[in-house]
């Protein structure tokens, strides 16, 4: 139940997903990877729309070339760790809000521990090992995943749901290279946002999110193209002769 | 035969945002990206690795619907279709 004060505060959100989405808000737990371009935009936005639990991993400190655009981190934060900068952001900006920091980095060993407990997970993170880590520990614990990355202008979204969509691997099943990708700040912005979006869909059950769907965002002339996925019955993690699969006795 | 290819990210710096590309008839993704990377040894780089294989973390999509790597030899285009290019990105 919301008291007053949340009622009131969650008002004009209230009037487009009613006092239940506001109650499933406050009553989920999202686990978010990645305190990063990504990770800032979502954290802040979903622990302003009342998310009751936010866990924000992220085993990085902050540094002087994260400022353009990882936007919950400031100059007095450079050389402190990305999760305590985050967490004593969303602490002063939502007092409802259970904020938990993991200063960690995604395994696949500690990955299915780290999320276990939560009701959706962001992939917010900046590399694909980890990427895979999570993708494997969410489907392992059935858990969606909101998958978000970015490179210069262009970025990229899709929800992953277990034993319903295509996975990260399906999607991407060979990781791509490189490192200290170049990121416009909005760009981040933009993808970190749609996650959060995204999230907040999932949690409410309010309208359709991008299940078996990529969007591709091209910030060069802010044009949004979705293209159309399928599951990968040859998928070494989520195909039928999976572990996965095997284990929870789903083909396709 | 005419068919469109949309290139995305580092593939629309190099190769353009959309091309109509003229081919013949039967050809499959390997002759389309074949016909791409003759453009610029930029655009082959992108494309084939040195041993002249469609690079492995390129994603295909056709008519909008991503295409598995398995499908890639299976696949016959048609006049207008839509071939769609996108690297992955990986930053966050």
């Amino acid at each position: 139940m919301l008291n007053e004060k949340e009622a009131k505060r969650y008002s004009r959100q209230i009037a487009s997903i009613g006092e239940e989405g506001q109650e499933r808000l406050k009553s989920a737990h999202v686990v978010l990877a990645g305190a990063g371009g990504l990770g800032c935009p979502a954290a802040a936005y979903l622990c302003a729309a009342g998310v009751g639990r936010l866990t924000i991993i992220d085993p990085d400190q902050v540094e002087l070339t994260n400022l353009n655009r990882q936007i919950l981190h400031w100059e007095k934060d450079i050389g402190r760790h990305k999760v305590i900068s985050v967490r004593e952001k969303l602490e002063a900006m939502n007092r409802g809000v259970t904020i938990e920091d993991l200063c960690e980095t995604v395994t696949m060993q500690n990955a299915p521990e780290l999320t276990g407990q939560a009701s959706l997970i962001i992939d917010a993170l900046d590399n694909f090992p980890a990427r895979y880590a999570l993708n494997q520990a969410a489907l392992q614990n059935g858990i969606p995943c909101v998958h978000g990355a970015v490179c210069g202008f262009d970025g990229h979204v899709t929800t992953v749901i277990p034993g319903r969509t295509a996975c990260l691997q399906c999607i991407f099943p060979d990781p791509p290279g490189g490192s200290d990708i170049p990121v416009i700040g909005t760009t981040a912005g933009i993808i970190g946002l749609l996650q959060a979006h995204e999230a907040i869909k999932l949690i409410t059950g309010i309208g359709t999110v991008l299940e078996n769907r990529l969007l591709i965002w091209d910030g060069r002339d802010s044009s949004v193209t979705i293209m159309h996925l399928d599951r990968d019955p040859e998928c070494s993690v989520c195909g039928n002769n999976s572990y996965y699969a095997r284990r929870t006795g789903e083909t396709q | 035969m005419k068919v469109v290819v949309r290139a995305f990210a580092r593939f629309r710096e190099v190769i353009g945002d959309v091309n109509t590309l003229d081919i013949p008839e039967g050809s499959g993704i390997q002759d389309l990206l074949i016909a791409l990377a003759a453009r610029s040894g930029e655009s082959r780089d992108l494309l084939f690795d040195e041993e002249g294989m469609i690079r492995d973390n390129i994603i295909v999509m056709l008519n909008r619907r991503r295409l598995a790597r398995t499908a890639f030899a299976l696949t016959v285009l048609s006049e207008e279709d839509e071939v769609a290019i996108y690297p992955p990105v990986a930053g966050g």
